[in-house]
C-alpha cells in the first residue's frame, strides 16, 4: 500500500510535529514555574522537610482508654465515622489468671468502635484479671516500609521528616499498601477512594502544633518528638533513658521507628 | 462504594469472630471477586500459551492442530485481562501513572510492562509470523470489513516468498523461546505480587510463584482441550484423536508436578507449624472447607488426577467417545478447581486478622463491581472476543498456507 | 534488509518513542525531588486548617485560668481534651462557644476499670456519691479544691 508522498507535504509534516513538541514543553514548563508559585504559598511557610525527623512513641503504662484521642483524630483529619476507618485506636488486652497447671490465662481482645467513645465494662470479673492494659494503634513509622516498598506509582512514600504520607491525588486506589502493612494501619477511604492512614498530622507539626491525638491525651501515653532538634527536658529522650522498649513485630524486617513501653508478648 | 451507601439505609455490620483490627473489619473484603479473576485469565493465557510453545519450541507435532487455537485463546484472554484490575482501583482514570511514574521496588509496578511486552512483543508477533501467508492471501481474496481486517494486520508487508516465509518461520521460532520465561513473567509477577506479602502469612511465601505458574499451565492446557472439544462439538466435526490424547497427556503430568507442588506447600506448613499455623489450619479446614477441601482439592485435582490416570495406564480400553467424556469433563473440574484455587488464595488471605486472632466474614455482592454478575461477565467476555477470532482466523471456508490436518480446525 | 524486519523495527521505534514521549509529558512536576513521589504532595498535604488549635491559642485570652490548671491535678490535661476542639472558637470566640463537658466526661476518663493503670485516681460510678453531680464536690480545672 505504498503512495508517494511529496517531501514537501514530509518537510510540513515534520516541522508542524517539532513546533508542537517545543509548544508542549514550552507549556509544560511554564505550567510547572507556575504550579510552584501558586502551591508553595499555600503550604508553611519556613518549614524544611530535611531538617526534622519526627518520631512518636507509646507509654503503654499511662493509657487510660478514654479514647480521646480516637475521636480528636478523627474530627482533626476528617476521618470517615464507621466502623473500620480508623488512624488511629486503642486496643484493649484482658490476660486472665491462669487455670492450675497452666503458663498462662486466656486472652481477650477488643475495641469496639476503635476505642472511640471509651470502652464499655471488662465482661470479664475484676477477680480473674492477672492483668489487662490498653494499647493505642497506629502507623509504626517504619524505616524499611513495606507499604513504601509495595505502592506501584509513587504515591505513598518517606518523607524526609520521618512520616509515611499518601498523596492522594496521585493514589490509584489498589489496595497493595493496606494489604502490605503487618500492623493494619491503612485502610482506603471510600469517599476518596485512595489509601488513608496517620499522616502524624503532617498539617499540624509542620505548623510547630503536636498531632491531635498527643494534645488531647490525658495520661500523655503518647509522647511526640524531634529528634533532630530535641527541646530541654525532651520527652523522647526520657522515655527513651526511663523505659526498656519494645517494637511491634520485629521479626518481619519492616524496622518499626515506633516504640512501646509496658507492653505484653500477647500483643500483636 | 454500594456498601456505603447501604449502610445509610440499613446499618450493615461487618462480622467478624475473636478480634481483628478495626480497619480490617470492612463488610467487603478489600481485595475482591475481581482480584481472583485477573489471576485466573493471565494464568489461562500464560498456560495456553505453554501449550503453543510445545509445538514450536519442543516439536510436538502431535499438538499441531490445536496450535493456532491455542494462540488465539491466550489472545483473546490477554485483551480482558486488564478489565478486571481497572474496575476494580479506587482511580481508574489514574491507571496510566503505573507506566509514567512505575515504582520499580513493588512487584505490581511492572504489570504495565510486562503486559505490554508480552502482548505485542510475544504473543501479537507470534500470531503475525504463523498467520503473515494467510493474511497476505486472505487480504488479497476478501472484501469489506473482514477485507479490511486482513489488510490491517498484513501491516503492509506482501512479501511470502520462500526466504520471507522461512525467515516466518524461523522468527516465530525465536519468538517461542522468548515466550516462555516472558508467560512465567505475566503469570509468576501476579505470584509474587502475593508471595512478598511478608504481612500475610497466607500468602508471604517462596512457593507462591510457582504454585501460581505450575497451576495456570494446568489451567490452560485445560482451557485448550476444552475449547478444541468444544469447537469440534459446534461444528460438527472429527476431532483428532491422537492430538486429544496427547493434550490429555500433558494434562495429566502438568496436573501432577502442580498437586506435588501445592502438596510440598501444604506439608511444610502442617510440618513447621509457625506463629500463624493455628489460625491457617482453622482457615483451611473451616472457613474455606467448600472451596478449598472439596473445589480445589477433591474435585479440581484428585478426581482429574484419577481419571486422567487412569487414560494414561488404560488408554486402549476405552472407546473414543468415552476418552473425550473424560477429557471434556476433566478439563471442566480443573477450570473450575483452579478458579477455586485463586478464591482461596486471594479472599481466603483476607478472611483472617493479621493480629492472628479472629476472622472476619464477607458476603459477596450480585450486581456491584465485585459482584457475582461482573465476575461471570468479564470470565465469558474472553470466549465470546474467541468466537469472533475463530470466525476470522481459523475458517473452515478459508484456505491457508499450510498444509491440512484433520479436525475441525484449518492447521 | 527484509521487509518484515523493516516493518517491525519502525513499529518498535514508533510505540518506545511514543511512550518516552509520553512519559515526558505526564510525569506530574515536582516527581522525584526528594523520592519516589511527587514534592508538592507534601506541601499539599500539610496545607489543611487546624480542628484542635493547642494549647497556646487558649492561652492567649484565657492565661489566668490555665495558670490555675497548671498548679493542679489536671496540670498535664489539655484544655481541649475536655473542652473539645477549639479552632471554632478561636476564629470566633462570640459566635462559637466552647463546649463545655458533662459528668460523662468525667467518668469517661475516671471510671473504675480493672484495664486502668494504678496512678490514675479512679471512682466507681455506681457507688460514689451517685445521686450528685461530679463539680458538686470538684471543681474540674482544680480537681482537689471544693467549689
Amino acid at each position: 500500500m505504498k503512495t508517494r508522498i511529496s517531501r514537501r507535504r514530509l518537510l510540513r509534516t515534520t516541522a508542524l510535529a517539532a513546533a508542537g513538541v517545543l509548544g508542549a514543553t514550552l507549556a509544560r514548563t511554564v505550567k510547572a514555574a507556575v504550579q510552584k508559585l501558586a502551591v508553595s504559598s499555600a503550604g508553611p511557610k519556613g518549614y524544611e522537610p530535611t531538617k526534622h525527623k519526627w518520631l512518636m512513641v507509646i507509654d503503654v503504662n499511662r493509657c487510660i482508654g478514654c479514647g480521646l484521642c480516637v475521636e480528636a483524630c478523627k474530627k482533626e483529619n476528617h476521618v470517615p465515622q464507621g466502623p473500620n476507618y480508623f488512624r488511629t485506636w486503642i486496643e484493649r488486652y484482658i490476660i486472665k489468671k491462669p487455670k492450675p497447671g497452666s503458663t498462662r490465662g486466656e486472652v481477650l481482645v477488643d475495641s469496639p468502635n476503635g476505642g472511640m467513645n471509651g470502652f464499655p465494662p471488662a465482661t470479664v470479673p475484676k477477680e480473674e484479671i492477672l492483668h489487662s492494659l490498653y494499647v493505642p494503634k497506629l502507623c509504626n513509622l517504619c524505616s524499611h516500609s513495606p507499604c513504601v516498598q509495595s505502592c506501584p506509582v509513587g504515591a505513598t512514600f518517606d518523607a524526609p521528616d520521618g512520616a509515611v504520607l499518601i498523596d492522594p491525588k496521585y493514589c490509584i486506589g489498589c489496595g497493595f499498601c493496606i494489604q502490605t502493612c503487618p500492623y493494619g494501619c491503612r485502610f482506603l477511604n471510600p469517599i476518596t477512594r485512595t489509601a488513608e492512614k496517620c499522616s502524624l498530622c503532617y498539617h499540624r507539626i509542620t505548623r510547630g502544633l503536636k498531632p491531635a491525638c498527643v494534645e488531647v491525651c490525658p495520661g500523655q501515653a503518647r509522647i511526640f518528638g524531634d529528634l533532630k532538634n530535641p527541646v530541654p527536658n525532651d520527652p523522647i529522650q526520657k522515655f527513651f533513658a526511663t523505659n526498656r522498649v519494645q517494637s511491634l513485630k520485629p521479626y518481619l524486617g519492616t524496622g518499626p521507628r515506633m516504640r512501646y513501653a509496658g507492653l505484653d508478648e500477647e500483643v500483636r | 462504594m454500594t456498601m456505603e451507601i447501604t449502610n445509610t439505609i440499613v446499618q450493615v455490620l461487618p462480622r467478624f469472630e475473636g478480634y481483628v483490627y478495626p480497619n480490617e473489619a470492612t463488610v467487603q473484603p478489600l481485595w475482591g471477586v475481581l482480584i481472583v479473576v485477573y489471576p485466573y485469565v493471565t494464568g489461562l493465557v500464560a498456560g495456553a500459551f505453554i501449550m503453543a510453545s510445545l509445538v514450536r519450541v519442543f516439536n510436538v507435532k502431535a499438538l499441531e492442530p490445536v496450535y493456532r487455537l491455542s494462540l488465539l485463546t491466550a489472545f483473546a484472554f490477554l485483551l480482558c485481562a486488564p478489565l478486571p484490575l481497572l474496575f476494580h482501583l479506587g482511580h481508574p482514570e489514574r491507571c496510566f501513572e503505573i507506566m509514567i511514574t512505575p515504582h520499580l521496588s513493588s512487584p505490581m509496578a511492572v504489570f504495565g510492562f510486562v503486559y505490554a511486552w508480552y502482548l505485542m512483543a510475544v504473543l501479537l508477533l507470534e500470531l503475525w509470523f504463523d498467520y503473515r501467508c494467510d493474511f497476505v492471501e486472505w487480504a488479497r481474496t476478501q472484501t469489506g470489513f473482514r477485507g479490511l481486517i486482513y489488510r490491517l494486520f498484513t501491516v503492509g508487508v506482501t512479501d511470502v516468498s520462500e526466504p520471507a516465509l522461512r525467515l516466518d518461520a524461523k522468527l516465530s521460532q525465536v519468538i517461542s523461546i522468548v515466550g516462555i520465561p516472558s508467560a512465567f513473567l505475566l503469570h509468576g509477577y501476579v505470584g509474587f505480587i502475593f508471595g512478598s506479602v511478608k504481612a500475610n502469612p497466607w500468602w508471604g511465601n517462596v512457593l507462591m510463584p510457582i504454585i501460581f505458574i505450575l497451576s495456570a499451565i494446568v489451567s490452560g492446557i485445560a482451557l485448550c482441550a476444552f475449547n478444541y472439544l468444544v469447537l469440534g462439538w459446534v461444528r460438527r466435526t472429527e476431532l483428532n484423536m491422537r492430538c486429544l490424547d496427547v493434550m490429555g497427556m500433558f494434562l495429566f503430568y502438568a496436573l501432577v508436578v502442580d498437586a506435588a507442588i501445592e502438596a510440598l506447600d501444604w506439608g511444610h506448613r502442617v510440618y513447621e507449624a509457625g506463629e500463624s499455623f493455628q489460625i491457617l489450619q482453622y482457615l483451611a479446614t473451616e472457613k474455606l472447607f467448600y472451596t478449598l477441601r472439596v473445589g480445589q482439592a477433591l474435585l479440581g485435582t484428585a478426581v482429574p488426577l484419577i481419571l486422567l490416570g487412569l487414560l494414561q495406564l488404560f488408554r486402549t480400553r476405552f472407546a473414543e467417545i468415552v476418552r473425550k467424556r473424560i477429557y471434556f469433563a476433566s478439563a471442566v473440574l480443573i477450570l473450575v478447581g483452579v478458579l477455586a484455587m485463586r478464591w482461596n488464595v486471594v479472599i481466603g488471605g483476607q478472611l483472617f486478622s493479621k493480629s492472628l486472632r479472629g476472622f472476619m466474614s464477607h458476603k459477596m455482592e450480585f450486581a456491584g463491581t465485585e459482584g457475582w454478575l461482573m465476575a461471570g461477565a468479564l470470565m465469558v467476555l474472553p470466549f465470546v472476543l474467541l468466537a469472533v477470532m475463530i470466525n476470522l482466523f481459523l475458517s473452515t471456508k478459508l484456505r491457508t498456507c499450510k498444509r491440512e490436518t484433520t479436525g475441525p480446525l484449518p492447521a | 534488509m527484509p521487509p518484515q524486519i523493516v516493518r517491525l523495527v519502525l513499529l518498535t521505534i514508533g510505540i518506545v518513542g511514543s511512550y518516552l514521549v509520553a512519559r515526558f509529558f505526564l510525569t506530574p512536576a515536582s516527581f522525584g525531588q526528594y523520592g519516589w513521589y511527587r514534592a508538592n504532595a507534601l506541601v499539599e498535604i500539610a496545607t489543611p486548617k487546624a480542628v484542635y488549635v493547642g494549647a497556646k491559642a487558649c492561652d492567649e485570652c484565657h492565661a489566668e485560668e490555665i495558670q490555675k490548671v497548671a498548679k493542679a491535678e489536671h496540670k498535664n490535661v489539655a484544655c481541649e481534651s475536655c473542652h473539645g476542639a477549639g479552632q471554632a472558637h478561636s476564629d470566633n470566640p462570640d459566635r462559637n462557644k466552647i463546649s463545655v463537658p458533662t459528668d460523662s466526661l468525667c467518668v469517661r476518663c475516671h471510671e473504675t476499670d480493672p484495664s486502668r493503670p494504678e496512678w490514675l485516681k479512679q471512682i466507681n460510678s455506681k457507688d460514689h456519691y451517685t445521686d450528685q453531680k461530679c463539680t458538686e464536690c470538684h471543681v474540674p480545672h482544680q480537681p482537689n479544691e471544693v467549689p
